[in-house]
């Protein structure tokens, strides 16, 4: 996909009127990233962690941003790193830490009819790309007609009087991607929030606590945090070690102390009447 | 292209730095081993044991990414408009409000539904 | 430059320098970047030391300049741990995707107009495009991904949830920034830096723009990470953020990256909105403000303005919660960018197709824009004066089992009431027990 995208863009740049011989700074950087770009996507195949295809994914769009940054298109390469490598990508990143995937997790396919979908919406979109492309290749106004107010404003010119239909359906399409999220990754929340006041009040009237619980003893032995805190008659406080490590069975017994600590369930915290 | 070559310059320079000061580190500082150090570090107790494959996110991060996705692409279709604003005129600011109030609508829905709350 | 393109998409006055000045050019920026680094962290540490009645660090070289260079010999004496846990590629690799692009956006700030450097004729900056505040943005999207790396390379909790809550941050509030520039974009009808320099010789964008000055600069500081806005590094919740795992120089390179990106946000606001490297009003009244080597120090002075008001900014205010944060950026910051930005294209098309006259469409603006701000303030009291009511008669409602005709499980706040009846102990043992774990 890189390499025909690439050259399919190389070729329609190469077939204007303005540009026919490619300079040779151009083809330096080409066939410089080009072996990037194709090493990238193939690792990207080929990658055991999903986060570093994640990354090679990235990599290869950078390398397609310098790709458009060389044939005069400084809008679209630029575009290209806003959205796809900081946007897309980051979302990417999100989803993959987000439900920790690894080569170890199950490949079964939940959507039926996945792949045949995804071939045919791979094939249109070829075809888009091949006429689209071809269409350029055999009629075109030339990059010095193009970019002759300026790449950016030649660009506005089009999208906002020839393309304003397809620019006015992208919002809907960006409405379609606001639903969708809110549908798969938004909770309901059926209760107000507390407040900072009442929380404050909460905290004194459950009558237990209200200041910060006292620290863990400190022994300079090793994690100290595990140990509990001793009082003044010599026995262990209960709340001077975390909840947490208590339930892993991770509290030692505090120098000097004749127990332990009580099971954690037994410990009555602040908070833990709510 | 010869507006990059500038970029290339001291892109090529700032990598260079931070390769090089980061192969220093391994050279210049001591290295004395010990299991301990090693562990992530969670202010003193043994470290939590991670979930295969890294740690798991909030979904609702999953929102946030996705919305700044949109306003992402908002903006890079602003952006153009702005720059070439005087040529477009009265329509091209008719159009743009078009575009803006659609896409509040989903702006709206979203923070009616409460997607907008973090905890 | 390419003969053959005729319209070469690039900005004229630059892409002609030669291959030395280029290199000079890169390298004094390089230095430049550094330097500033090393006098805003010892700047940081003695202007919050006055503030706090302290003294601040005075003891290595005069004034205690030196101070942030022990530092960095320091930091490269330590040693280089690498977490067992870790994935030992991504972890090398973040903090250099931090620090390169952190130096990547001052390529296209310009110091200064045209001057002469050994002779040759050239503009104080490095290049410009016709889409560099565009190309600032990318280049920051791009740094972006060196904190989530560092949080998620780490193998550890406190980096990932503080890598995680860093990058949402970051995203946040970049639209945010995004939108604030729209406004300049449409007053320069340029998005190269030079060119909207040179469109504020008759003003600057901060005063014509006033709330997307305010915008952006709220915005920054979201986007650097910095005090009141450096959730990602609350000591008290996340220990140290996303680098909590790293030490030696890799860690300094995120801390280098954390200041060059304070100095970028700054000169990016100095070159949008204060006019960029020309000199303020009173100097400007003298013919030669403007001209050669000069405008170099307006443009430092106005980025160290910037720099004073962040430490300022650390000094003086405590740290918002997240929820807060995020509620400031996506709820107050993008409606008042989108809704400004309407108005300014609104007021600017009125201008240049009816030929309004400026300062009648901001009269009546001023008087609409003051009308709603004062009705969505009442708006606002009135809605919290609600809140606070329902909040205090909102108590948990009588449990319903059978609330619209179904049998439905108690919400959050309800309890399940003791149960009577002979039937019902039978009945109930079952859900009975799941109840109750959902009561918690």
């Amino acid at each position: 996909m890189t390499i025909s995208g690439s050259t399919l863009v190389a070729l329609a740049a190469a077939g204007t009127p303005t540009g026919t011989a490619t300079g040779t700074g151009e083809a330096v950087l080409f066939w410089l990233l080009a072996p990037i770009a194709v090493l990238a996507s193939l690792g990207m195949l080929f990658s055991k962690k999903a986060v570093h295809s994640a990354l090679l994914l990235a990599l290869t769009m950078l390398c397609l941003a310098a790709f458009y940054l060389a044939q005069d298109a400084p809008f679209l390469g630029v575009v290209q790193v806003v959205v796809y490598t900081g946007a897309v990508m980051m979302l990417f990143l999100f989803v993959l830490m987000l439900v920790g995937v690894d080569s170890s997790d199950s490949l079964v396919e939940t959507l039926r009819g996945q792949r045949i979908a995804a071939i045919v919406a791979a094939l249109g979109f070829g075809a888009l790309l091949v006429f689209s492309i071809g269409d350029v290749v055999v009629s075109n106004a030339g990059l010095a007609t193009a970019n002759a107010d300026g790449n950016v404003q030649g660009l506005a010119a089009l999208i906002f009087s020839r393309y304003v239909f397809a620019f006015e359906v992208t919002s809907a399409l960006l409405i379609t991607a606001a639903l969708g999220a809110m549908v798969l990754a938004h909770r309901e929340r059926i209760e107000r929030p507390l407040n900072q006041r009442q929380l404050s009040e909460q905290r004194f009237r459950g009558g237990v606590h209200p200041a910060p619980l006292p620290g863990p003893g400190v022994y300079a032995r090793h994690n100290a945090v595990d140990t509990p805190a001793l009082l003044p008659d010599g026995q262990p406080a209960d709340v001077s070690v975390s909840r947490v490590l208590l339930a892993r069975g991770d509290v030692r017994k505090a120098p000097g102390a004749d127990v332990v600590v009580r099971d954690a369930s037994e410990i009555e915290r602040p908070g833990d009447d709510q | 292209m010869n507006s990059y070559v500038p970029i290339l310059v001291l892109g090529a320079l700032s990598l260079g730095f931070a390769v090089v000061s980061i192969g220093a580190g391994a050279l210049t500082g001591p290295k004395r081993y010990n299991r301990a150090k090693l562990d992530a570090y969670e202010c003193g107790i043994e470290p939590t044991p991670q979930p295969v494959g890294g740690g798991r996110f909030p979904v609702k991060y999953y929102l946030t990414a996705m919305l700044f996705i949109i306003f992402d692409i908002e903006i890079v279709f602003l952006y153009p408009w702005a720059v070439h604003f005087d040529a477009l005129g009265i329509f091209g600011l008719v159009e743009m409000v078009l575009f803006i109030v659609t896409l509040l609508a989903a702006y709206a829905y979203v923070w009616r539904r409460g997607g907008l709350e973090w905890d | 430059m390419n003969g053959t393109l005729l319209a070469s998409p690039e900005v004229s006055g630059f892409g002609g320098d030669p291959w030395w000045l280029v290199v000079i050019k890169a390298v004094a920026i390089f230095v430049f970047l550094v330097v500033m680094t090393l006098f805003a962290i010892w700047a940081e540490r003695r202007v919050v030391g006055r503030m706090q009645q302290r003294i601040g660090p005075n003891r290595v070289g005069p004034f205690g300049l030196l101070q942030s260079l022990a530092d960095g010999i320091k930091l490269a004496l330590k040693e280089d741990i690498v977490p067992k846990a870790a994935d030992k590629a991504v972890f090398i690799l973040a903090p250099i995707i931090a620090a390169t692009p952190a130096f990547l956006s001052f390529a296209v700030i310009p110091f200064g107009p045209e001057v002469s450097i050994f002779g040759h004729q050239t503009r104080l900056q490095l290049t410009d495009l016709p889409v560099a505040v565009l190309y600032v943005l990318a280049v920051a999207s791009v740094g972006i991904y060196g904190i989530v790396l560092a949080g998620w390379s780490s193998g550890s909790t406190y980096p990932l949830l503080g890598g995680l809550r860093s990058s949402a941050q970051m995203i946040s509030y970049e639209v945010a920034m995004g939108l604030s520039f729209v406004g300049v974009f449409l007053y320069a009808g340029s998005m190269s830096t030079s060119e909207i320099v040179n469109a504020q010789a008759h003003g600057w964008y901060a005063v014509l723009l006033a709330p997307s000055f305010v915008i952006y600069v709220i915005a920054m500081i979201g986007e650097t990470n910095r005090a009141p806005f450096d959730l990602p590094e609350a000591e008290g919740e996340l220990v140290g953020g996303f680098h909590t795992e790293y030490s030696s120089l890799k860690f300094a390179l995120f801390f280098l990256a954390e200041y060059i990106n304070m100095v970028t946000v700054s000169a990016l606001a100095t070159t949008l909105f204060l006019g960029g490297w020309r000199a303020p009003w009173p100097v400007s009244l003298w013919d030669g403000a403007n001209q050669g080597w000069w405008p170099v120090l307006w443009f430092v002075a106005k980025l160290l303005m910037f720099l004073f008001v962040f430490i300022w900014l650390r000094g003086t205010l405590p740290r918002l919660r997240y929820d807060q944060f995020m509620k400031l950026g996506w709820k107050v910051l993008i409606p008042a960018a989108l809704g400004w930005l309407l108005l300014v294209a609104t007021v600017r098309a009125l201008n240049t197709e009816y030929n309004f006259d400026t300062r009648e469409i901001a009269l009546y603006g001023g008087i609409a824009a003051a009308a709603l701000i004062a009705v969505t303030f009442v708006w606002d009291l009135i809605a919290a004066r609600r809140d606070e009511e329902s909040a205090v008669e909102h108590e948990p409602e009588e449990f319903d089992a059978m609330a619209g005709g179904h049998p439905v499980p108690p919400m959050p706040g309800q309890s399940k009431p003791a149960l009577t009846g002979v039937g019902a102990t039978t009945t109930a043992a079952g859900p009975d027990h799941t109840a109750t774990e959902d009561d918690r």
